[in-house]
């Protein structure tokens, strides 16, 4: 089998992110993906979205639906799309979920690089297996503290702090391939440990 | 004369009562400034003459919310999880009740589970809000009144991270806790999500009066609060 190189998006499970994957599923993005090797995109695109991600698929051009060229062994695929484009001959696979319910095994298994919205849940997920990640901030939300957490994140050099448009997408890709993060830190932590049995036995 | 007898017995019992509420209250409280430096052996001998008694009340919130505690649950396995111990799962969206089944696969804990409703939908409205916060109220108290019962006379701790539902539940806590003026402390530890750098949220703001204690994950936070809160650095 070809090598094969991923990357995973998500838009996490509580509030939708249809400006990420408007973005993402663009001739422009997926053509940046494809010249810098990628072969296979997943993306969690949040429940009732399906219909609205098969149009933007179907908007490509250039794509067929054929489940037989699906090489990924993943399980509740919702929908599948091989695009091809047609200057280089090369394909990229696209696999489209809903909701995921163990996201952090798909991670681990197939993603080189994961596109995620700034919930601290989904950066941590990315994060504690080591995965180098872009995070993007819904501007969209009730207050900023995930524009927050991106920057801060992004300032320690743990992550790539990004905006949903196909520009901002585009540099963070090109970014991601070029210059290395650091490790995040192990949580664990003896003080907080013993603070726990402390309190505990009150 | 009775009325007079009356009356002084129930300024007494009054007095009992607010002298009750200052100890409970973590407001009333002097906080001394954070040492690390206690005895771990001891603290830990101590700790397994109790060995797998320890019952956790968590609250999984939602999305995020329950990603940081599954994290602090695994992260401190060790005394959290560890075999004979009793969990007590509060959630109120069956992906939270999921992952929480998933990793109790790999540990020898008892499991009991809460369901709740949610007291505020992301984006809600004023009047839905309302209604859906009256009905967690009223559901909760029978749940807490159920696991405090359970946490009776043996070590324990509740472990918050938010959303809203959290304020309902310490509040509960602490009212059975001044109307038993025997029963132990609640115990809360709140942990403020890693997501507040600068500021708490609103779940946060309403705890820092409540909890037990109050845990920030990033110095900024930690400076701006004094000794009230404490500070491990990142936990999740």
């Amino acid at each position: 089998m070809v090598s094969s190189k991923t990357l995973f998006v998500t838009c996490g499970a509580t509030v939708p992110f249809p400006q990420l994957v408007e973005s993402l599923i663009t001739l422009e993005f997926i053509n940046c993906l494809i010249l810098n090797g990628f072969n296979n995109l997943i993306v969690q695109f949040g429940k009732g979205y399906n219909d609205q991600f098969t149009k933007l698929l179907k908007n490509l051009g250039n794509v067929s639906f054929d489940q037989k060229l699906n090489s990924l062994d993943l399980n509740d695929i919702q929908c599948f799309a091989n695009f091809k484009d047609n200057n280089s001959n090369k394909t990229l696979n696209i696999y489209g979920f809903d909701f995921l319910s163990d996201i952090q095994s798909v991670i681990k298994q197939n993603a080189d690089l994961v596109i995620s919205h700034a919930g601290t849940g989904s950066i941590l997920d990315s994060l504690r297996l080591n995965k180098p990640l872009i995070v993007c901030v819904n501007t969209n939300l009730m207050d900023n503290h995930q524009q927050q957490i991106a920057d801060k994140f992004a300032s320690m050099n743990y992550v790539f702090s990004t905006k949903p448009t196909v520009d901002s997408l585009m540099n963070s890709l090109n970014a991601s391939q070029s210059h290395t993060l650091d490790e995040f830190p192990s949580a664990h932590n003896t003080p907080f440990e013993n603070f726990l049995i402390d309190v505990s036995l009150r | 004369m009775a009325v007079a007898y009356i009356a002084s017995l129930f300024l007494v019992v009054v007095a009992f009562f607010i002298v009750r509420l200052v100890t409970i209250l973590p407001i009333f409280r002097t906080y001394e400034k954070q040492s690390h430096v206690r005895q771990t052996q001891a603290l830990l001998n101590k700790y397994k003459n109790f060995g797998g008694q320890l019952h956790v009340f968590v609250f999984l919130g939602s999305g995020g919310h329950t990603g940081e505690l599954l994290i602090i649950l695994k992260n401190y396995k060790n005394i959290l999880l560890s075999s004979g111990n009793t969990i007590h799962v509060g959630y109120s969206d069956v992906d939270s009740y999921n992952k929480f089944k998933e990793l109790a696969k790999s540990y020898d804990c008892k499991v009991k589970y809460y369901r709740f409703v949610k007291a505020r939908e992301v984006g809600a409205s004023k009047l839905t809000s309302i209604k859906s916060i009256l009905m967690t109220l009223i559901k909760s108290f029978g749940y807490v009144f159920e696991i405090r019962q359970a946490m009776k006379n043996t070590p324990h701790l509740v472990l918050f991270n938010g959303p809203g539902t959290c304020c309902i539940l310490a509040l509960w806590f602490k009212l059975l806790e001044l109307i038993f003026p025997f029963s132990s402390s609640s115990n809360i530890v709140y942990i403020e999500s890693l997501a507040r750098i600068n500021s708490l949220s609103l779940t946060g703001k309403v705890l820092y009066w409540i909890a037990d204690e109050f845990i920030v994950q990033w110095e900024e936070l930690k400076e701006k609060l004094g000794d009230r809160v404490k500070y491990f650095g990142i936990l999740v």
